[in-house]
């Protein structure tokens, strides 16, 4: 078995407002092996962002509150970290790049001193040195003109650029984990692929596993090798690429990849998944995605489904696995996967 | 930039020159002459005094006079003080203005800044409430009640202090207090409103993200970038630093510029109010060009765009 | 392969058919911007117990002076001075005026300066803004060349010149004001009517055939209004502030109207004595400053649209 680099267990996490607590995590358990991609996938608010900032202890309490679950990180046990306990893993042994790379980095700050001040805080090097390192990471995420971009301010920049100032930041101290919310979804389509494109090249090169978290499948077939299907904040189906993209079991899993233009069927509506995710203000105490489902039945509005393991980690959580329940064949990518070629796309 | 600097530069001087013009007019046009008021002159005596200060010409003359005088920074006489011109009683009044009015600004930027960033590092907390109830009532207490209640209590009550001049350091006390606490108030609130709005943005969270320790990113990400809307507040605070010159001045009795402009006013002084609406304005002019300035270098995006 | 240990009825996998329709309905009814706003500031108890000071002041203002035996200019030499009585509630001043009823006066000439002097410039500036936002192009260039040049110079210098030239009062006052007091709000609503304009809600609700009609009172009102509102009942205490101010430098209010200000005046010249003929005309100041500035606050929080959860 591989090296688990994180592992969530159960995780709980809520958010207490005004108008009550909002279950926003509720109970997902996810592990991310060294080396490898794992992509978080689900429609906006399923909990996925949120999931991954309360890994990194990254949102507030109050309003946020990590009601229960168990978090390892390379095995020792970081649930109940302190803040100070944290600011040794952020940055260097995890660390993060946002979705809006527009507002993700300080407005009145040099690129370059936003980028050293990572090395500083978590290496005991000279501020020359830290620059140095910054100026040889700028180059690695292919800014042109390090030097001088070193001391260049945000708004400087194009939108892609920021992204791959924001990559050099995560990656300068050498994480073990970098998590990925959404770093595409606020760039255009060309540098979308580049911004990938690049985290792959890197990820090889550091060796770094990757959390990417997206709403696009199409981000998923190009760097995950396993996926994380979330829904209403709990995961519905876990496994390789290849088995959830061709063998899906989970109704929203196949809702989803359905709902995935493909290249070269013309003519066809694209399908889509009736309905609206529930409140999480009150989550209902069946499957919460049973009043979507075409193939609910009458157990799924009563109680949460289990984990159903089937063979290489593949793992649903849906009545329709129960031995009692009927069969149905789910639709899942009927073309081939097409990864692209991502030189062409430059 | 440097087309920034000159852009805002000429605004300047077209809104000094259109002071000087509006203030010249509206002055001049006045009914009655300054020395009506005068014990009893007589009318001959009133007539050779508008001679002597030519303000028996026309209008337009005049004011070509007085505009050619002004370029030169020549203001002219006062009527009231015989013999003095303007530009002596600036010269030798207005430091005293200006130590009270530095005094204040000295004290109330840092207290007031802090108070801001506690209250909104402590949001809801029992601190916060303290903050935003004081400060709501600072703002709410208009500087000359606050400094005549300040010597009244300190000064005529507990003779712990002088009740007016401006002589030793403990007569500068009362005056510079009255004159930051208001100013702190606003300061207070503004940081606070700030801070609490750049706590939410995404680089803060990047900035934790890279593993800073707290004080870190509450130092160098978060009021660093507070200060700016701080900083385009500084323009209206010097001005009503200025403003409460006037009337602090009048209560503690302190021989500044303050003083001799309510009494210009008051005694109909024309070429004195003139003269001192010009300075303050021509004052208040480059003290918010230079707070632009210091904006444009504090704020990289600005120094782009425009 | 299935780990669920426990055997549930066969009815349990019945298909339930429960399509989307349950789903569509929108579980919280939604509430419109002024109801919700409305709610909001109700819930605010701060700002409720400023609007509670500020409607008894207003009170007192109106009646006191109807229903009193003196007259706020009726001098009695034989009584000056006098401390706070039952005959007069807050004494008599230094001609032996009654100060209970001076002060309800004043606080007719302050409360009326100060709401018209902030209302009255506040919907200059609307239009003004409005027209320069709207129309833009030239228009717009010259009216805002023109506040910036004016905006170099805070308002109270042009307001004591103006004050100098057309005398003093609380008409001239509010004139003085509403001349000068007009270009921040026009500035602020021009920049949020080039941004309304821009904004995708404002296209969206276009692209789905929403009429203008439905454009300025949906969109742009509730999203101007009330910013403007809360500028408005901020600039009310500014523009008491300004009147004291006034007052007090010797110009604004002259005796014999009374006004907070003007009393204050009076009263600083006689306070090392008398310390009450300025301590109440200060705090009235002071308090409904202070109701003003707490009613503001709250007006703005329930306002402010981007609060809204």
């Amino acid at each position: 078995m591989q090296e688990r680099i994180l592992e969530i267990e159960d995780l709980h996490f809520s958010f207490d407002t005004y108008a009550g607590e909002v279950h926003a995590v509720r109970g997902v358990s996810l592990y991310v092996n060294k080396g490898e991609t794992l992509a978080v996938v689900g429609e906006s608010g399923c909990g996925k962002s949120v999931t991954v900032q309360s890994v990194m202890k990254l949102i507030p309490t109050p309003p946020g509150r990590l009601k229960s679950g168990k978090i390892y990180y390379c095995g020792e046990n970081i649930t109940h970290y302190s803040q100070k306990q944290m600011q040794r893993l952020r940055g260097n042994e995890m660390s993060m790049i946002f979705q809006d790379p527009m507002t993700s980095l300080n407005p009145t700050m040099r690129i370059g001193r936003q980028i050293a001040e990572g090395i500083l805080k978590h290496e005991k090097i000279s501020a020359k040195e830290a620059k140095q390192r910054a100026i040889e990471m700028l180059k690695k995420v292919g800014i042109s003109n390090p030097e001088k971009s070193y001391r260049r301010y945000p708004h400087q920049f194009s939108g892609g650029m920021r992204q791959r100032v924001m990559i050099a930041m995560a990656l300068v101290c050498n994480p073990k984990v970098l998590f990925a919310d959404e770093p595409t979804t606020a760039l255009d389509v060309t540098t979308q692929a580049q911004i990938l494109e690049l985290i792959n090249e890197l990820k090889e090169e550091l060796g770094t596993s990757v959390v990417i978290i997206t709403h696009d499948l199409g981000v998923v077939a190009r760097t995950a090798e396993r996926i994380a299907v979330m829904y209403a904040g709990k995961v519905v189906e876990t496994g390789l690429a290849r088995d959830i993209f061709y063998n899906p079991k989970h109704p929203y899993t196949s809702g989803l990849l359905e709902s995935m233009p493909s290249g070269g069927e013309t003519g066809k509506t694209l399908a889509s998944i009736p309905g609206t995710p529930p409140d999480l203000f009150a989550p209902p105490k069946g499957c919460a995605f049973a009043p979507r489902c075409r193939y609910c039945m009458k157990i799924c509005q009563e109680m949460p489904p289990e984990a159903t393991e089937l063979e290489n980690g593949h793992s649903v959580f849906c009545w329709l696995m129960h031995p009692q329940a009927p069969k149905y064949e789910l639709p899942g990518r009927k073309s081939r996967l097409k990864t692209p070629d991502l030189k062409g796309d430059l | 930039m440097v087309k920034y600097i000159f852009k805002r530069l000429i605004i300047s001087i077209i809104t000094i020159w259109l002071l000087a013009t509006i203030s010249f007019f509206l002055l001049r046009t006045l009914p009655g002459n300054p020395f009506q008021t005068e014990k009893l002159l007589s009318v001959e005596v009133q007539e050779r005094m508008m001679a002597y200060y030519g303000l028996d010409r026309p209008l337009i003359e005049q004011y070509f006079t007085y505009m050619k005088n002004l370029l030169r920074g020549n203001m002219g006489y006062s009527l009231k003080y015989t013999n003095r011109t303007v530009n002596s009683i600036i010269a030798s009044t207005f430091p005293i203005s200006a130590e009270l009015g530095l005094r204040s600004l000295a004290i109330a930027l840092p207290i007031g800044l802090a108070l801001g960033v506690a209250s909104a590092r402590k949001r809801g907390k029992a601190v916060d409430y303290i903050c935003v109830i004081v400060a709501v009532i600072g703002v709410s207490i208009p500087s000359f009640i606050m400094g005549s209640f300040l010597q009244y209590i300190f000064a005529i009550k507990l003779k712990i202090l002088p009740v007016s001049q401006w002589q030793t350091p403990a007569h500068t006390v009362l005056p510079t207090v009255a004159l930051a606490l208001s100013l702190m108030a606003t300061l207070t609130r503004v940081m606070r409103a700030s801070m609490l709005e750049v706590v939410m943005q995404d680089y803060v969270k990047t900035a934790k993200a890279k593993g800073l320790s707290e004080g870190r990113i509450v130092w160098s990400h978060q009021i660093r970038n507070a200060l700016i809307p701080v900083l385009t507040m500084l323009g209206p605070m010097v001005t009503s630093v200025l403003m409460g010159t006037f009337v602090i001045e009048k209560i503690f009795a302190i021989p500044g510029l303050g003083q001799h402009f309510v009494n210009s006013i008051t005694g109909l002084d024309y070429t004195m109010t003139m003269g001192l609406t010009i300075f303050y304005g021509t004052f208040l002019v480059f003290a918010n060009f230079l707070v632009d300035i210091a904006y444009g270098i504090v704020d990289p995006r600005i120094r782009i765009t425009k | 392969m299935s780990n669920i240990p426990i055997d549930l009825p066969k009815d349990a996998f019945s298909h339930m058919n429960a399509g989307s329709t349950e789903s569509e309905i929108i579980t919280r009814p939604s509430i419109t911007f002024w109801a919700d706003a409305r709610r909001r500031l109700f819930k605010n108890k701060v700002a409720m117990i400023g609007l509670s000071i500020i409607i008894i002041i207003t009170m007192l203002a109106i009646f006191v002076p109807i229903f009193s035996q003196y007259s706020y200019t009726k001098q009695d030499l034989t009584n000056t001075n006098a401390p706070p009585s039952i005959e007069h509630p807050f004494g008599t001043d230094s001609h032996g005026r009654d100060l209970w009823v001076r002060v309800w006066v004043g606080a007719r000439v302050s409360l009326a300066v100060g709401i018209f002097g902030s209302v009255i410039p506040g919907i200059i500036g609307v239009v003004i803004g409005g027209i320069s936002g709207y129309f833009g192009g030239k228009v717009d260039m010259i009216i805002m060349r023109f506040i910036d040049i004016v905006m170099c110079v805070p308002n109270m210098i042009y307001i004591i010149l103006i004050t100098i030239y057309i005398g003093t009062g609380p008409v001239a006052l509010v004139i003085a004001f509403a001349l000068t007091g007009w270009m921040g709000t026009a500035r602020s609503v021009r920049g949020m009517i080039l941004q309304l304009k821009e904004q995708e809600f404002v296209l969206a609700s276009r692209t789905l055939g929403a009429s203008s009609a439905t454009l300025i009172f949906q969109h742009l009102i509730p999203n101007t209004l009330g910013i403007v509102v809360v500028s408005m009942t901020m600039g009310v205490p500014a523009a008491i502030f300004q009147e004291a101010f006034l007052s007090f430098i010797g110009l604004g209010i002259a005796p014999p109207i009374p006004s907070w200000g003007q009393l204050a005046n009076m009263g600083i010249s006689v306070f090392r004595v008398y310390p009450s003929q300025l301590l109440i005309p200060a705090v009235l100041i002071s308090v409904t400053m202070l109701s003003f500035n707490l009613f503001g606050d709250g007006l703005r929080d329930a306002l402010d649209p981007k609060l809204r959860m």
